[in-house]
């Protein structure tokens, strides 16, 4: 079976495929963030080329959530560029860089608990939406097959990362667990999004899940031409499937590159297993 | 088990419970106040059903419990027992020692009602044994199967309710000449005994014919299909809207005042709905809204007011509307960065200002101040219309029929709003801001579109607010309006369409069958919210229809709400596609 949407979604590969499919989706320069007087990102450069799977790795509180949050509009770096696409992401409200084509997920799940599960996913594809409050009143024909589209996808969403249809009246906050973390993976990708932020997307999995969620990724990059950023702790995930790994310590950039090449650094085996190791 | 050693721990707390419950009750009054409310004449009043009341629902509480039955209803005699014991220690006391210094309200009256016009010790062994009576009986009735327990307790709440309607059903049953129904059933301001008798058995066998009714319906219901389902829709509404239309016909012209205030809350309860039920912003000062519309109207429709146009009320109308919606822009737009407390202690500001605004000197010159405005025109500018079906129409009918438009008008667009992409985003919103934002929603737009919209359906109930009274005094725009509307909707269910209509009716309706209460009102508001908090926070109409409307046929309701036991053995079923 196919991934790809059988609703209508803007073929927006059939012109980039051809100038910059190896191109670069994302350019962060320079990028640093204080707060009051801590260093979280420190002259951060980073790329992300068009349909890879980048890394960022790290210690604990070396800056990479803190990354993150800038490249979804949720903090402003004290300095640097970040441009997606041509357009600056630099002093835009977290709703226009979803809009833009920015979808993210959290560390810790968060979903909108006391809404549907189908809901949640329907929230998701909020900004590839028309209707204003105005058209839902006077009841506009537009309204009610957007709205049916809508649906549809997201039920197409929920079959694609395994969240059972049944579950779909069900209230969010009652899904077992890793299905909660594929309702928050489907919300995401009901934006249409093209680059995809994932935080931890396998923290608290067992092997069986974390394979499958692994899988998954790289289905979904594969099948809906995505771009995925990845911070994860799991070293057998993020060497499996990312194409280059970023290392970040103390907020500062130490490595780049390869996987092998990561493996074989020694500032990454001195930030992760200490000193001693190294020598 | 370890049941059987806490049921006797259990029934302590809740026996004093019950017995402190009494004790307040009496001692703030409310008890005397109603002693001279018949409940069923010449066997009991409404303020020995207050009294009975506690420990009955003790030994409810108790049968609930796990252990033998024996146990239970032992327990449930305890617990009636120590709030019987409470109670008759305490009117011993009362009788020996003069407390009326510090309890103003334990009067000679209310100590001789207590004790049943007995000496004290007499009056106390009659409270202790009907204390524990009722207590034994409460946990009987929790204990007996379903089948006794609902047609019991559907009768028990039927005789109560229809001695309450003594009020409104005697005096429109004699006027509209069916004198000797009335003098059947009511006598000496409350149910006669054969009124009440047959009012229990009737409701008791209802309550019996019901649930295989009720099944057969639902049964029913399941062989429909979608277009069936709203067609049937469709007639329910006009069904119930003709019934709205003839009401005023039935109930008189004192009840239709009634209905008024019902209606105007309703439409202040939609308002706040939205704003605190779908994007849940708590607002407070939620009054502003109402008295912004009823200012409005009466400047720009009194030719006694500062403007003098004493336009018609359907050209201000549209003008009061959009003014009241920039009024909430302009309130909201201020609050945008605030979040749960912080916001509804600045929204509770907010409300105080608008009424000492309005109160003010300053403004006198254009609000009128503590005189506030007169001179306010009818709705029609007429004292009686002739309508082709409904007759003649005057007085509070005059009010009530655009009223029911209005209201039915907010319905539907809260209705409408609810189920769209709108509804869904202020749902996200209320649900997690940060996240609702990063999922691509503009939280200032929807803010600002929530308060906007509140204050448009808000200030419609306090168009017609001042339309109906003829003048607007800043007096009347106080916090207990923000708070009962408040009340309204949180009794309801937040979010709950059906629930601000059930809300308004208990809250400002049924208050009118209980004029005795009027002083204990916000007491008894107060403890209804502690209560609805405690034990039913999801309102008493509970916002499901979504689901509802949504499951198509193919699934049965699995019943409770939270019946997603993810552990649950579930039939087989095609794995999910997407992981294989």
């Amino acid at each position: 079976m196919s991934l790809a949407p059988t609703s209508p979604i803007p073929d927006r590969d059939a012109a980039s495929e051809s100038s910059d499919a190896q191109g670069i989706l994302l350019e962060a320069r320079g990028v640093t963030k204080r707060f009051e007087g801590l260093v979280a990102n420190r002259d951060i450069d980073f790329d992300i080329p068009r349909h890879a799977i980048v890394s960022i790795i790290g210690p604990n509180g070396a800056g990479k959530t803190t990354f993150f949050n800038q490249l979804s509009g949720v903090f402003q770096p004290t300095s640097g560029s970040i441009v997606f696409e041509g357009v600056s992401l630099v002093g835009l409200a977290p709703h226009d860089v979803a809009e833009l084509g920015i979808a993210r997920t959290y560390q810790n799940i968060r979903l909108f608990q006391n809404m549907s599960v189908l809901a949640n996913v329907m929230v998701g594809r909020h900004v590839r939406m028309a209707a204003q409050w105005y058209d839902a009143i006077i009841g506009h024909p537009k309204v009610q097959r957007e709205e049916e589209l809508a649906r549809q996808r997201a039920r197409e969403l929920l079959d694609i990362v395994g969240v059972r249809r049944r579950y779909e009246q069900d209230l969010a906050k009652n899904l077992p667990y890793g299905d909660q973390r594929r309702l928050e993976l489907a919300r995401a990708l009901a934006s249409d999004p093209k680059l995809l932020l994932l935080d931890e997307p396998t923290a608290g999995m067992n092997p069986g899940e974390t394979r499958q969620m692994t899988d998954l990724i790289a289905r979904l990059r594969r099948e809906l031409q995505l771009t995925i950023l990845l911070i994860e702790h799991d070293m057998k995930v993020v060497m499996g499937i990312s194409e280059r790994i970023t290392v970040l310590d103390y907020g500062e950039q130490i490595a780049e590159g390869t996987p092998a090449e990561i493996r074989a650094n020694p500032r990454v085996i001195e930030a992760y297993l200490g000193k001693q190791a190294t020598t | 088990m370890a049941g059987s050693g806490s049921i006797w721990r259990r029934a302590l707390t809740v026996g004093l419970v019950a017995g402190v419950a009494v004790l307040y009750l009496a001692t703030v009054g409310l008890v005397l106040a109603f002693a001279e409310r018949s409940f069923v004449t010449g066997v009991t009043s409404f303020g020995r059903v207050i009294l009975a009341i506690p420990p009955l629902a003790a030994g409810f509480v108790i049968g609930s419990r796990a252990g033998s039955v024996n146990a239970r209803l032992a327990a449930g005699l305890l617990a009636g027992a120590i709030s019987g014991a409470l109670l008759a220690v305490s009117l011993l006391f009362a009788s020996a020692v003069d407390i009326r210094g510090v309890l103003i309200r334990v009067s000679a009256p209310l100590i001789s009602f207590v004790a049943w016009d007995q000496d004290a010790v007499t009056g106390a062994g009659i409270n202790l044994a009907l204390a524990v009576g009722l207590g034994l009986v409460g946990a009987a009735l929790r204990i007996a199967p379903r089948s006794v327990r609902m047609p019991v307790l559907a009768a028990i709440i039927g005789v109560v309710v229809m001695s309450l309607l003594e009020r409104f059903l005697r005096p429109r049953l004699t006027e509209l000449d069916f004198t000797d129904v009335a003098r059947f059933l009511y006598q000496g301001g409350g149910l006669t005994v054969p009124a009440a008798l047959i009012t229990f058995v009737l409701v008791a066998a209802i309550a019996v014919a019901w649930s295989p009714v009720r099944s057969r319906v639902q049964r029913a219901a399941a062989g429909t299909d979608a277009g069936q389902r709203s067609t049937i829709r469709a007639v329910l509404i006009v069904l119930l809207i003709g019934a709205l239309l003839y009401l005023p016909e039935v109930v008189g012209t004192f009840f239709s005042q009634v209905l008024v205030s019902v209606g105007l809350y309703v439409l202040l309860g939609l308002g706040l709905n939205i704003v605190v039920g779908y994007a849940g912003l708590l607002d407070l000062g939620y009054v502003a809204f109402f008295a912004v519309g009823s200012y409005l109207t009466a400047l720009l429709t009194s030719p006694l007011s500062s403007l003098g146009l004493g336009l018609p009320f359907w050209v201000a109308l549209p003008i009061v509307i959009v003014g009241a919606a920039v009024t909430g822009l302009l309130i909201g737009a201020p609050v945008l960065r605030l979040r749960g407390d912080y916001l509804a202690i600045v929204t509770l500001g907010f409300g105080e200002i608008a009424r000492l605004l309005f109160l003010s000197d300053a403004l006198k010159p254009w609000l009128g101040g503590t005189q506030g405005i007169l001179a306010i025109p009818d709705m029609f500018g007429v004292p009686r219309i002739e309508l082709p079906i409904l007759g003649v129409i005057s007085g509070p009918e005059l009010t009530y029929y655009p009223l029911v438009l209005f209201c039915i008008l907010a319905i539907f667009i809260a209705h409408r709003l609810k189920y769209s992409r709108t509804g869904r985003a202020w749902n996200a919103m209320r649900e997690d801001e940060d996240v609702a934002e990063a999922t691509g929603i503009s939280t200032v737009n929807y803010k600002l579109l929530a308060f906007a919209m509140g204050a448009g359906i808000g200030c419609l109930g306090g168009a017609v607010f001042a339309t109906h009274l003829e003048s607007v005094f800043p007096g009347t725009f106080n916090i207990i309006v923000s708070i009962t509307v408040l009340s309204i909707v949180i009794l309801g269910g937040m979010g709950s369409i059906p629930g601000v209509v059930l809300g308004s009716l208990a809250l400002i309706g049924l208050p009118e069958l209980l004029r005795e209460f009027a002083e204990f009102k916000l007491l008894v508001y107060g403890g209804v919210l502690m209560v609805m908090m405690i034990l039913r926070p999801e309102g008493l109409l509970p916002d499901r229809a979504r689901q509802l409307e949504l499951h198509e046929a193919d699934e049965e309701e699995t019943g409770d709400d939270d019946s997603l036991a993810p552990s649950a053995p579930r039939a087989a079923e095609p794995t999910p596609e997407g992981l294989t």
